[in-house]
C-alpha cells in the first residue's frame, strides 16, 4: 500500500538545528514503516523560499512539506496568532500538554480549509531577549530599547506595549544591525542566539520567556489527498516520532547553548517570579487588543484549556 | 490607434514615476523618524515593498515595449532579414507562452492570495500579487502584435534592427545596463 | 541529465534572441515539465516573491542617486579635480581616467553609466592631446568596470540577496579590491604611456587645486556618507541608498544648481525603467532558481567537482574560470542570478568565506562586461567615443589582462581581501 514517493521539505533554518534531528528520526521511522517507499528530501536555509512562500506553495500543491514557525503564517490562518500572545505558556510541560492535546487538535482541524494539513507540533521554543544596553530585570527596563522583532503585529504590539521601540527587520540583517548598534536588542530562542553568534555582538541575555513558538510540520492538502490512507497514517505517526526526537534534541541543545553563550561572555539574568507575574499582568492588554483578529473563540478555548491544566 | 497607445504609455510612465517617488519618500521618512524621533512606521516598510512589486511588473511591460530587456543578440545579428524574422517569430511565440502561463498561474493563485492578509496594512495580498495579470496581459499583447507582424511580413527594418540589439542611440544602451 | 536540459533550454532560447528574463522563465517551464511537476503557479508565485524583498529596494534608490548625480554635473567636477592633481604627469589624462573612475565608482554602481560619462569628457581631450584613441577607450572601459566592485554596488545587492550574504559586509569587502584593480590599470598604463608621445597638461598650482577640490567636495562627501553610515550602523544598505538619493537631489538642486525641477520627472522615469528591467530579471531568475534547487542541480554539479572540494584554491580557480566563460556572453546581473543558486552550496561546503567569494564573483562578472562577444561597457565606450568595436576590443586587451592578473592574485592571497575587511569591520 506504499508507493515510492519523495516529499520535498522546505526549512528556513539550517540542517544543524534540532529540526534536522527531527527530520532524520522521522525518516528512520518512515523507512521502517514503509520499507523505504516514502522519502523526505529536505531543503535547508530557505533554499526553496521563505516560510510564508513555501506554505503558499503547499496550498497550491507545488510543494509537499514545510516545517515552519507558526508566526509567519498568521496572515493565512489568523487563529495561529494565538501562539504569538506574550507569556502564554509558563513552561515546556504546559506547552506540550496543550499542543499535543485537544487544543492542538482543534487548531490542526482549522487548517485543511486553508489547504494545509498539520502533522505534528515540533518546537522552536521559548524566546528570550538579548541586548547591548544592560540586564532587563523588570518591565521598565524595556523602555526605549530598539528591539528587532519579526514582522508580526502581535510581536510588534507586545514590545510597543512594553515601551520598547519595536523594529521589524529581516532575520538576515539582524547580526550586522546589532553589530553596528543600529538596533539594541533582538529576541529569539537560546539555540538561535547561539548558532547565529549573537553573543559576539550582544552583552546581555535576559531569560524573559516572553513567548513560545511551535514549529508546525505542514503538508500540502491537495497532495495529501492523493496519498493512500496507509501513507497518510505513516506520515502522521512518523511526524510524532520525529517530534519527540526533535523536542528532546532541542531541549538538550538549549541548555548547551545557554552554557556556551555564558562561556562566550554574555551576562545572563533570570527574571524574578514577582517581576514575571507583573509582566504577564501588564501584557494582558495585548490579549484584549488582538482577540478579535485571532478569533475570540480561539483565545477563549486556549485560556480555558490552560485554566483546566493549571487547576490539575 | 498609435496616438491612443502613446497616451496610454505616457500614463503608465506617470504611474511609474509616482510609485518610485513615493517609495523614496516613505523610506526616507522612516530613516528620519527612526533617527530623529526614535520611532518608525511599520506600514511604510510594507507599502514601499508593495509599490516596488508594482513598479517592477508595470515597468516590465513598458520596457518590453521599448525592447529594453537584456538579451544576447550575437547570433541573431549575424543573420539576414529572413533569419532574423524566424528568430523574432520564435522568441515572441515563447514570450506569449510565458505570458499565458504567468496569467494562468496568477489565476490559479488568486483564491490563495485573496485569503492572505498583509501583516501591517491588513491589505489582501491579491492587490499586490495581482499585478502579474497586468504584466502577463501587457507583455502578451505586445508579443502577439510582433508575432503577427512577422508572420504577415509587415515588420519594419528598424524593428528587426532593434530586435537584433542594434541601437542608434547610445543612451539606450546605458539605460539597459545596471 | 537534468543539467543538460537546463543548459540546453537556457542557452538555446537565449541564442535565438530571447531576452534573458524570458529565457529564465522558459527554462523554469522546461525544467518543471521535465521533472513532471508542471504547475503554472510555480511561475506566478516565484516571480512575485522575487520582487517582494525589502533589501532590493536599495537598487532603485542607488540608481536614482546615480542619475541625480549625473544630471547634477558631477562627473565634470570629479574629472577637473583629478586633472588638477595628476593631469601634468606623463600619460596624465590616462591617470585622470583611472582616478576619476575610482571616485565615480564610490558614488554610483553602474559600470555603463560611469564609462559613458568618462568617455564623453575624456576621449575628446585625449584625442586632442595625441593619445592613441582605441587604447584610451580601452582604458576607460576597463576603469568603468570598477564601479560595481567599489560600493555602492547593485551587483553586490543582487548577490547578497541571491546568496543570502550580508550586503554590508560585501560593501566593506569590495573597497580594497576595487582600488587594487585601479592600481593594476595604473601599472599597465605606465608601460603604455612611456611609448606614446603625448602632450602633457600644465601643472596646476595649489590655489587652483584647492578650488577644484572644493568644487568636487560635495560629490566627494557622498561616499563618506554612504560608507560611513553603513559602517557605523547609522543606516542599513537600503536606507543608505535613499539617503544618497536625497543628498544627490540636494546637491544637484541647491549647490551645483545644474539639476532643474523639470528634469526630475525624467530622472525618476529613467531610474524606474532601469529598476524594472533589473527587477524583472531578478523575479524571473527566482523561477529557474527554485526549480534548479528543487531538481537538486547544485548537488549534481557538486558531485562533478567533488574532487576539488578539499582544495579551496583550485576549486576557486575552476569556479572563477567558469564564471569568466559565462561572463563573456552574459551581463552582470544575469550571471549572478543564474550561477548563485548553483555555486553557493558548493562554496559553503568547501568552507570558503561567502563574502570573499562574493567579491571575486562580482569582479569576474565585471570583467565579463569588457569581453567580447557581449560586453555592454565595450558597446557603450565604442558608441560614445566613436571608435569601432573591433578597435576598442584591441585597446582594452592589456587592461583586461591586468584585471585578470589582479583576480589571480586575490585567489592566491585571500588575505588581500580579508585583512582590510577585518580592519574595516573594526
Ligand atoms: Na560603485
Ligand atoms: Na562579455
Amino acid at each position: 500500500q506504499y508507493q515510492d514517493r519523495t516529499f520535498r521539505v522546505s526549512n528556513g533554518i539550517n540542517e544543524d538545528h534540532p529540526v534536522g534531528d527531527g527530520v532524520r528520526a522521522m525518516q528512520a521511522c518512515l523507512d521502517e514503516r514503509t520499507g523505504g517507499a516514502l522519502k523526505l528530501n529536505a531543503f535547508w536555509g530557505n533554499a526553496l523560499g521563505g516560510d510564508l512562500q513555501a506554505t503558499q506553495s503547499l496550498r497550491s500543491g507545488t510543494l509537499e512539506m514545510v516545517i515552519t514557525s507558526s508566526s509567519p503564517l498568521v496572515g493565512i490562518v489568523p487563529a495561529l496568532g494565538v501562539f504569538d500572545l506574550p507569556f502564554l505558556f509558563s513552561n515546556e510541560q504546559e506547552a506540550d500538554a496543550i499542543l499535543d492535546g485537544e487544543f492542538g487538535d482543534y487548531i490542526a482541524g482549522l487548517l485543511p480549509e486553508f489547504g494545509l494539513v498539520n502533522l505534528a507540533y515540533w518546537e522552536n521554543g521559548f524566546r528570550n531577549l538579548t541586548n547591548s544596553r544592560g540586564p532587563v530585570e523588570k518591565w521598565e527596563d524595556f523602555e526605549g530599547l530598539k528591539v528587532r522583532v519579526m514582522q508580526n503585529n502581535i510581536f510588534l504590539d507586545t514590545f510597543a506595549n512594553m515601551g520598547a521601540n519595536a523594529t521589524p527587520m529581516a532575520f538576515g540583517e539582524v547580526f550586522s544591525a546589532l553589530e553596528t548598534r543600529a538596533i539594541d536588542a533582538q529576541e529569539n530562542p537560546f539555540v538561535t542566539i547561539d548558532t547565529s553568534q549573537f553573543y559576539e555582538v550582544q552583552d546581555y541575555l535576559s531569560v524573559t520567556n516572553h513567548a513560545y513558538t511551535p514549529f508546525m510540520v505542514l503538508f500540502s492538502k491537495p497532495i495529501w489527498d492523493t496519498l493512500s490512507e496507509d501513507e497518510q497514517t505513516a506520515m502522521s505517526d512518523c511526524a510524532v516520532v520525529g517530534r519527540d526526537a526533535q523536542r528532546a534534541a532541542g531541549r538538550a541543545l538549549a541548555s548547551e547553548s545557554l552554557a556556551r553563550v555564558r562561556e562566550a561572555g554574555m551576562q545572563i539574568n533570570e527574571i524574578s517570579p514577582e517581576e514575571q507575574a507583573r509582566m504577564v499582568e501588564k501584557a494582558q492588554v495585548v490579549y484584549e487588543r488582538h482577540a478579535e483578529e485571532i478569533g475570540v473563540e480561539v483565545v477563549e478555548r486556549m485560556q480555558a484549556a490552560l485554566a483546566e491544566l493549571r487547576a490539575q | 490607434m498609435k496616438k491612443g497607445i502613446d497616451y496610454l504609455t505616457r500614463g503608465i510612465e506617470v504611474i511609474l514615476v509616482l510609485l518610485l517617488a513615493s517609495m523614496a519618500v516613505m523610506v526616507f521618512a522612516n530613516v528620519v523618524m527612526r533617527y530623529g524621533f526614535n520611532s518608525g512606521l511599520a506600514i511604510s516598510e510594507e507599502m514601499s515593498r508593495f509599490f516596488f512589486v508594482w513598479l517592477t511588473f508595470i515597468g516590465a511591460v513598458v520596457t518590453f515595449k521599448e525592447n529594453g530587456h537584456l538579451g544576447v543578440e550575437t547570433l541573431v545579428r549575424m543573420f539576414g532579414r529572413r533569419g532574423r524574422m524566424i528568430c523574432m517569430a520564435l522568441t515572441n511565440a515563447l514570450i506569449i507562452m510565458c505570458a499565458v502561463i504567468l496569467f494562468w498561474g496568477t489565476w490559479l493563485q488568486q483564491p490563495i492570495n485573496a485569503s492572505v492578509i498583509a501583516p501591517v496594512s491588513r491589505m489582501p495580498m491579491i492587490y499586490v500579487f495581482g499585478v502579474t495579470y497586468f504584466a502577463a496581459v501587457g507583455i502578451g499583447i505586445i508579443a502577439a502584435v510582433r508575432l503577427f507582424r512577422v508572420l504577415t511580413n509587415t515588420v519594419s527594418e528598424a524593428e528587426l534592427r532593434q530586435f537584433a540589439g542594434e541601437y542608434d542611440d547610445d543612451s539606450q544602451l546605458v539605460g539597459r545596463s545596471e | 541529465m537534468i543539467i543538460l536540459v537546463f543548459l540546453a533550454s537556457l542557452l538555446g532560447s537565449m541564442a535565438i534572441g530571447l531576452p534573458v528574463a524570458f529565457a529564465l522563465m522558459f527554462t523554469g517551464i522546461v525544467l518543471m515539465s521535465f521533472m513532471g511537476i508542471f504547475n503554472p503557479q510555480i511561475l506566478a508565485q516565484n516571480m512575485i516573491e522575487g520582487a517582494n524583498t525589502f533589501t532590493l529596494l536599495a537598487i532603485p534608490f542607488f540608481l536614482l542617486a546615480g542619475e541625480l548625480m549625473n544630471q547634477g554635473g558631477l562627473s565634470k567636477r570629479i574629472i577637473n579635480f583629478a586633472i588638477s592633481f595628476v593631469g601634468h604627469l606623463r600619460g596624465g589624462l590616462g591617470i585622470v581616467a583611472i582616478v576619476a573612475a575610482i571616485i565615480m565608482a564610490s558614488l554610483s554602481g553602474s559600470a555603463a553609466a560611469d564609462s559613458a560619462a568618462l568617455a564623453a569628457i575624456l576621449i575628446p581631450m585625449m584625442r586632442d592631446a595625441g593619445y592613441n584613441v582605441p587604447r584610451s577607450a580601452g582604458l576607460i572601459a576597463a576603469g568603468g568596470i570598477i564601479a560595481p566592485v567599489i560600493p555602492p554596488s547593485i551587483a553586490f545587492i543582487i548577490f547578497g540577496v541571491a546568496a543570502n550574504v550580508s550586503i554590508t559586509q560585501l560593501f566593506l569587502a569590495g573597497i580594497t579590491p576595487g582600488i587594487i584593480m585601479g592600481l593594476g590599470l595604473l601599472v599597465v598604463w605606465q608601460f603604455i604611456a612611456r611609448r606614446d608621445k603625448v602632450a602633457t597638461l600644465p601643472r596646476q598650482d595649489w590655489p587652483a587645486r584647492l578650488k577644484a577640490t572644493a568644487d568636487a567636495g560635495w560629490a566627494l562627501l557622498m561616499p563618506v556618507i554612504i560608507l560611513g553610515g553603513i559602517r557605523f550602523g547609522v543606516f542599513t544598505p537600503t536606507e543608505a541608498a535613499v539617503v544618497a538619493a536625497a543628498y544627490a537631489l540636494f546637491v544637484g538642486l541647491f549647490i551645483y544648481r545644474e539639476l532643474k525641477i523639470a528634469d526630475l520627472y525624467f530622472v525618476l522615469l529613467r531610474a524606474a525603467k532601469t529598476t524594472s528591467v533589473v527587477m524583472f530579471l531578478v523575479a524571473s531568475a527566482l523561477v529557474s532558481a527554485w526549480l534548479i534547487t528543487s531538481a537538486n542541480i547544485p548537488g549534481e554539479v557538486g558531485n562533478l567537482i567533488r574532487p576539488l572540494i578539499d582544495n579551496p584554491t583550485l576549486l576557486l580557480f575552476a569556479i572563477i574560470a567558469l564564471v569568466l566563460v559565462v561572463g563573456t556572453a552574459l551581463d552582470l546581473a544575469p550571471t549572478i542570478l543564474i550561477l548563485s543558486p548553483v555555486l553557493m552550496p558548493i562554496i559553503r561546503q568547501a568552507g570558503i568565506d561567502p563574502v570573499y567569494f562574493g567579491v571575486l564573483f562580482v569582479m569576474t562578472t565585471c570583467i565579463g562586461l569588457i569581453t567580447p562577444p557581449v560586453g555592454i561597457v565595450l558597446n557603450v565606450v565604442s558608441g560614445v567615443a566613436r571608435v569601432p568595436m573591433g578597435k576598442v576590443i584591441g585597446g582594452v586587451l592589456p587592461f583586461l589582462l591586468a584585471h585578470i592578473a589582479v583576480l589571480v592574485l586575490l585567489i592566491l592571497f585571500p588575505e588581500l581581501v580579508l585583512t582590510p575587511l577585518r580592519w574595516l569591520r573594526g
